[in-house]
């Protein structure tokens, strides 16, 4: 949508340039034109390398990358016969579902629902009652899916309703004690008036598989590994939400949308629908959620209260928020990139070479291949081995240690890095502490002092990778999830691929 | 203590019932009480960086359970519960201060770097920071401390003096503990109505949330006053962990729990506003402690949430608040 | 700006690098997959929570587990690696389906350890069963998850054993002890509202009111850590409470809170309240499943050799049972690599050859082998201890 204009207006208005360029128009800028604010984004981009490739990108269309993404995930299990590798690319496509769903009520209709995972639940929990042995009801799954995707819309304008008048802040409350309400409902539901309605804790066992067309769909091998048609019919149901919402977007509806995002009051005012606009919203984020519990309740084959917590809700808004809220493309590619992360942050074999590459990639994106790069890469290898060979010299145990985990770059990051055999109890918590302070001490820092001081973190960060960090990847793993919240909405708030979004007052 | 065998049990005359739904009562409003205190002083955390910044802080939660943290590796430093190395009262006020000014300094750290970079920006931006920071202090407690609970194990303090002193209202025993809790709690609202109200800064805080362009243009540091006043949410946060870790025990992710808990104690109460975060604490701590005592405490959680959805409803101020109303 | 579209590349590809590099965790056809390497590392892993609530649980487990393999393999001329797959209880059950799914696909992985869960269980058996790996449980007690007349099979496999007994056992075994030692009259169940204590719960409450005894259920959330109220609902002639948690500092809580309200009640707690570190009321009550191996003959050697190994670690009740399950596993896969001459075809064949297990002197006391009937120890027992004064556990039955 916003490429129109790129192509057509190549002229600035007078005094535009100079006055948006001036602060460099990196930050939202009150009180502008959004055009104008993005002249200097706009002119900059042109240039070099990237701009070209970039330019080159955005004139391919959205279908054309869509089929691209379908299509290797369709290829997936043919490069790969593991069971567990497949299995994570559909977790990743059930994640993507999701975060497109969000997508439209925190990207599109800038609604903040702290629920959104309840009414996966919803959808997952409405699923094993009309296909298990609960009722004793076992509707074949083309009618349960759209059925189940009904009911979750139904979900959403119902939570939606008393919500409509309330704003920001209390939307998010209202909807967070709505999640606490699922949650509770759900795990005390075994004894409404007498019956058993969602099996409380036990959970709901033995959902039925997808069946399609009178073939059931087992949900294993005979070898007991993941079944591909699984993916499949992931897949499908990803390519068909994705283009549905895609015309939605680009619909009378979609525009409505943007409009109640960036100022609400101002579209009351044009008259546009607004309590109905916020409801749908609602309602079609709710509803692909629903859908996608579907997936997810056929697939494991039970559902439990536990299934559907907190956690959950913090990665899909990670997913949404990294990528971009607003965008489609952009919080597809989150989702991917937060699900393989947090798959490869399991194993500390390979998250460790994931950690350096990264801390490689953030240098060379803050230096740029400049002599300072060369000088904190140096700085920081010597300081390493300095540190080692004098910590090994005071205590033979204070270096014997090997990283966590094993994998090819454990042998090798033990020999820079001090890894002890046992680590007292007090260095945890004193250097992690030490590192978060010194970290954010860094980004008030400029010039040499800041290099100075960079040096010692990094080796400091090592250091808390290899023992404090890799030691438990469980907790590593949403501790790493929850930084990468923070600093995306700090240093970018729109995400990868979202638009900059700039309030007017 | 092995079970004494008994014969059955006497009939029961009505003053006998009487009585003891008498002592009912007080036992549950002792509860509520020392539970809505706790509550009081986390509603007043939210309340105060609402007031300013309109923003909700969904960290403050966990920001109590690094306060009950702190306290507890203070409790290790001075030899533990059983035996330590001062005198009860000191170790008690030691452990409560090095949590205080921990979390103060906590806050202090969040608002510069998770909150201020976002202050012009759309007010989902900070709210959606808030949730990482949150979710980034309950794990790093889990990644540093391990997931187990911890108990302060005050049972063991002085041999017990902590619950075996005390008053007794009828059949009830009050136990020195609630007593400390309650009043370390209300003297600490006290102190914090006296900063805000008397001082200086605490009038510049009140200014700053009536209208914050208007009080910059007199002259007040208004970055200094939201300083002040996430340092103010974070000590009470502090002392709220310890307190709350007093008697029961405490584990890294208690922080979501705690700080439902809490704001709904200040929306209850009406955000924004000082005294109703107290009387939103003391009610949502008597309500709980009703409902799981006379109705059931499988649905007591869930009797909460409704309550409180009724009155985002029907009066999304609370019950101090002032309607918000949005200028065009 | 000016490099997003350099930058999405970028991060595409590091995706699709790290895709790739999980890939390498075990890829080979199926018959590849099954056959199992005699001279080679095999690898046992053990699923349970190694993170979050349930961690300090679990990695009691792993340490035992690995103990197990290092010092019983040279014996059984096996080089067996334990491997732990974390399955927080957060997560919720279905996560133990999903790591489950990362060792099917691993050849050397002849037997599984575990899940630890009632839970995980029910989810990945069928996984599991499928792919012919056979499955010993060290803790899992959910009574349907019993084979035989006892129990409703839902967990349908073969595959699946436990060298404890069920929930079905310890219930009554509870329950029989309050009536017949401790003379209550009127007692006090709490549960939880998670399948481990309502189950616990119902199996007691209904053998005691079969005995006559009167009984007040009380039903609170996994969360609470206050019980006040709930203290205030127990009634001031109780004799027993019945407290089936599965964290310890919360029974130690409450039973505070009752002496604090002036109850009398006598605290009694089940296998997952048992820890002496946490739970230390003088005068209480906990049963489980292993009796304190350290009073057993010839776990002298054992427990010393563990703790050489894990010098800060403390003797608890989940670590021992999980010694035997891995013991039993590995006598099983010796055989199997012996009749196979060395090499192991198809790991379903370890499978055939569990029922013929005896494990005399084992870890647990007396000699252990499974139950024809089912798939659990024969004449499964559960130990009641006594809290003496000093905080140490007694053996009282």
């Amino acid at each position: 949508m916003s490429g129109h204009f790129d192509d057509d207006l190549t002229r600035p208005l007078e005094g535009a340039a100079e006055a948006s360029s001036a602060e460099g128009a990196t930050s939202p800028e009150v009180g502008r034109d959004e055009w104008v604010a993005r002249h200097g984004e706009r002119v900059a981009r042109r240039s070099g390398l990237l701009g070209t490739l970039e330019a080159r990108f955005r004139t391919v269309p959205w279908w054309a990358w869509l089929t691209l993404l379908i299509a290797t995930a369709c290829l997936i299990p043919v490069f790969s016969d593991s069971g567990y590798v497949r299995r994570v690319a559909f977790d990743t496509v059930v994640f993507m579902l999701l975060a497109l769903g969000l997508n439209i009520v925190v990207g599109w209709g800038g609604l903040l629902d702290l629920g959104y995972v309840a009414f996966f639940g919803i959808g997952a929990y409405a699923y094993a009652m009309l296909a298990s042995d609960q009722f004793g009801v076992h509707l074949p799954s083309i009618v349960a899916i759209p059925l189940v995707a009904l009911i979750g819309f139904g979900a959403g304008w119902l939570v939606g309703l008393p919500s409509r008048r309330l704003t920001g802040d209390y939307l998010a409350i209202v909807t967070l004690f709505f999640f606490q309400i699922f949650l509770t409902f759900t795990n005390n539901g075994d004894d409404v008036f007498g019956h058993s309605l969602t099996n409380g804790p036990n959970g709901i066992l033995n959902v039925d598989e997808l069946s399609f067309f009178g073939w059931s769909l087992p949900t294993t091998t005979a070898q007991g590994q993941f079944a591909i048609a699984y993916l499949y019919v992931a897949v499908v149901l990803f390519g068909i939400v994705y283009v549905a919402l895609r015309l939605l977007d680009d619909s009378r509806t979609g525009r409505a949308w943007r409009s109640l995002r960036e100022d609400p009051l101002a579209a009351e005012l044009m008259g546009m629908p607004v309590n109905w606009l916020k409801l749908l919203a609602f309602a079609s984020g709710a509803s692909v959620a629903a859908l996608t519990g579907t997936l997810q309740a056929s697939l494991v084959g039970s559902v439990f209260p536990q299934d559907f917590a907190f956690p959950l809700l913090i990665t899909v808004y990670t997913m949404v928020i990294l990528g971009g809220a607003g965008s489609q493309a952009g919080v597809v590619i989150g989702a991917i990139l937060i699900s393989v992360l947090l798959e490869v942050l399991r194993d500390p074999g390979d998250s460790r070479g994931l950690f350096y590459l990264l801390v490689l990639l953030g240098l060379v994106g803050a230096f740029r291949l400049s002599r300072q790069l060369a000088v904190v890469l140096g700085a920081t290898v010597a300081l390493g081995f300095v540190a080692r060979a004098v910590a090994g010299t005071i205590d033979d145990r204070w270096t014997a240690g090997v990283g966590g985990g094993g994998g090819r770059l454990a042998g090798w990051a033990s020999d820079w890095v001090i890894v002890p055999t046992q680590l007292a109890g007090w260095i945890a918590p004193v250097t992690y502490v030490g590192l978060i302070a010194l970290v954010l001490m860094l980004t008030l820092l400029h010039g040499w002092v800041r290099i100075a001081v960079l040096v010692p973190t990094l080796y400091l960060a090592a250091f808390v990778w290899e023992n404090v960090m890799l030691a438990k990847p469980e907790p590593t793993r949403y501790v790493v999830l929850g930084a990468i919240l923070v600093g995306v909405m700090v240093i970018r708030p729109n995400g990868l691929l979202g638009e900059r979004r700039v309030e007017i007052l | 203590m092995a079970a004494r065998p008994s014969a059955g049990p006497p009939p029961e005359s009505i003053e006998t019932r009487l009585a003891a739904r008498v002592d009912t009562f007080i036992q549950l409003t002792l509860n509520g009480l020392t539970l809505g205190s706790v509550y009081a002083l986390i509603a007043l955390g939210y309340t105060l960086v609402y007031g300013i910044l309109k923003l909700l802080n969904f960290a403050h939660g966990d920001v109590v359970t690094v306060g009950a943290f702190i306290g507890f590796g203070m409790l290790q430093l001075l030899g533990g519960s059983t035996d330590p190395v001062v005198p009860v009262w000191l170790l008690l006020l030691l452990i409560s201060a090095t949590a205080m000014a921990g979390c103060a300094a906590l806050g202090v750290a969040i608002e510069r770097f998770a909150y201020r970079p976002l202050r012009d920006a759309p007010r989902i931006a900070p709210l959606i920071s808030a949730l990482g920071v949150s979710f980034f202090l309950a794990y790093s407690l889990q990644l540093l401390f391990g997931s187990e609970q911890r108990d302060y194990d005050a049972f063991s303090m002085d041999n017990g003096a902590l619950f075996f002193k005390g008053f007794s209202i009828g059949a009830v025993h009050i136990p020195l503990l609630r007593i400390l809790v309650i009043c370390a709690a209300f003297a600490l609202m006290v102190v914090l109505w006296f900063l805000v109200n008397k001082t200086r800064t605490g009038k510049a805080m009140k200014a700053t949330s009536f209208d914050r362009e208007a009080a910059a243009m007199m002259g007040i540091d208004v970055d200094r006053v939201i300083v002040f006043a996430f340092v103010l949410g974070s000590a009470l946060a502090g002392a709220a962990g310890v307190l709350s870790a007093l008697r029961v025990p405490t584990y890294p992710s208690a922080g979501f729990i705690t700080g439902l808990k809490g704001f709904t104690a200040a929306v209850i109460g009406g955000i924004g506003s000082i005294p109703g975060a107290m009387a939103g604490g003391l009610i949502l701590g008597l309500a709980e402690a009703y409902t799981q005592g006379y109705i059931s405490t499988k649905w007591s959680d869930l009797a909460v949430f409704v309550i409180l959805i009724l009155i985002m409803l029907f009066r999304p101020q609370g019950l101090f608040g002032r309607p918000d109303i949005t200028k065009v | 700006m000016k490099k997003r579209g350099g930058l999405v590349i970028a991060l595409v590809v590091i995706a699709a690098a790290a895709l790739a590099s999980t890939a390498g965790a075990g890829s080979s056809t199926a018959d590849r997959i099954a056959a199992v390497n005699c001279s080679g590392t095999i690898k046992l892993p053990l699923l349970t929570p190694l993170t979050g609530g349930g961690g300090p649980i679990g990695n009691e487990q792993l340490s035992w587990a690995k103990y197990a393999a290092k010092s019983l393999g040279p014996k059984l001329k096996l080089k067996v690696q334990i491997v732990g797959g974390d399955t927080p209880v957060e997560k919720g059950p279905g996560e133990a389906q999903k790591v489950a799914q990362k060792f099917i696909s691993d050849s050397q992985v002849a037997a599984v350890l575990g899940p630890a869960t009632s839970g995980g269980v029910a989810s990945a058996s069928k996984s599991l069963a499928k792919a012919g790996l056979l499955h010993i449980s060290p803790s899992a007690t959910d009574s349907a998850l019993a084979a035989g007349p006892k129990g409703k099979r839902t967990a349908s496999p073969v595959a699946f054993y436990r060298v404890v007994g069920g929930d079905y056992v310890q219930g009554p075994t509870d329950a029989n002890y309050m009536v017949s030692a401790l003379k209550a009259k009127k007692v006090v169940i709490v549960d939880f509202q998670e399948p481990y204590s309502v189950g616990l719960a119902n199996a007691a409450q209904a053998v005691l009111k079969a005995k006559g005894v009167d009984v007040t259920r009380l039903s609170t959330s996994v969360d609470t850590t206050d019980y006040s109220s709930l203290v205030t609902k127990v009634p001031n002639d109780a004799n027993v409470v019945f407290f089936p948690t599965q964290q310890p500092e919360d029974a130690q809580t409450f039973g505070q809170q009752l002496l604090e309200q002036g109850k009398r009640a006598t605290m009694f707690g089940a296998d997952g309240t048992n820890n002496p570190a946490a739970f230390k009321l003088p005068g209480s009550y906990v049963s489980n499943f292993a009796p304190d191996i350290s009073g057993i003959k010839g776990n002298a050697a054992r427990i010393a050799g563990w703790k050489k190994d894990n010098p800060k670690a403390s003797l608890g009740s989940f670590g021992p049972p999980t010694y035997l399950a891995t013991q039993v596993e590995m006598m099983a896969i010796a055989r199997a690599c012996k009749a196979g001459g060395g090499s192991i075809k198809n790991r379903a064949s370890v499978l055939k050859y569990i029922r013929g297990i005896v494990v005399p002197n084992s870890i647990l006391g007396g000699t252990f082998r499974f139950s024809k009937s089912n798939n659990e120890p024969v004449n499964p027992k559960f130990y009641i201890f006594q809290i003496q004064k000093n905080g140490s556990y007694k053996l009282v039955n």
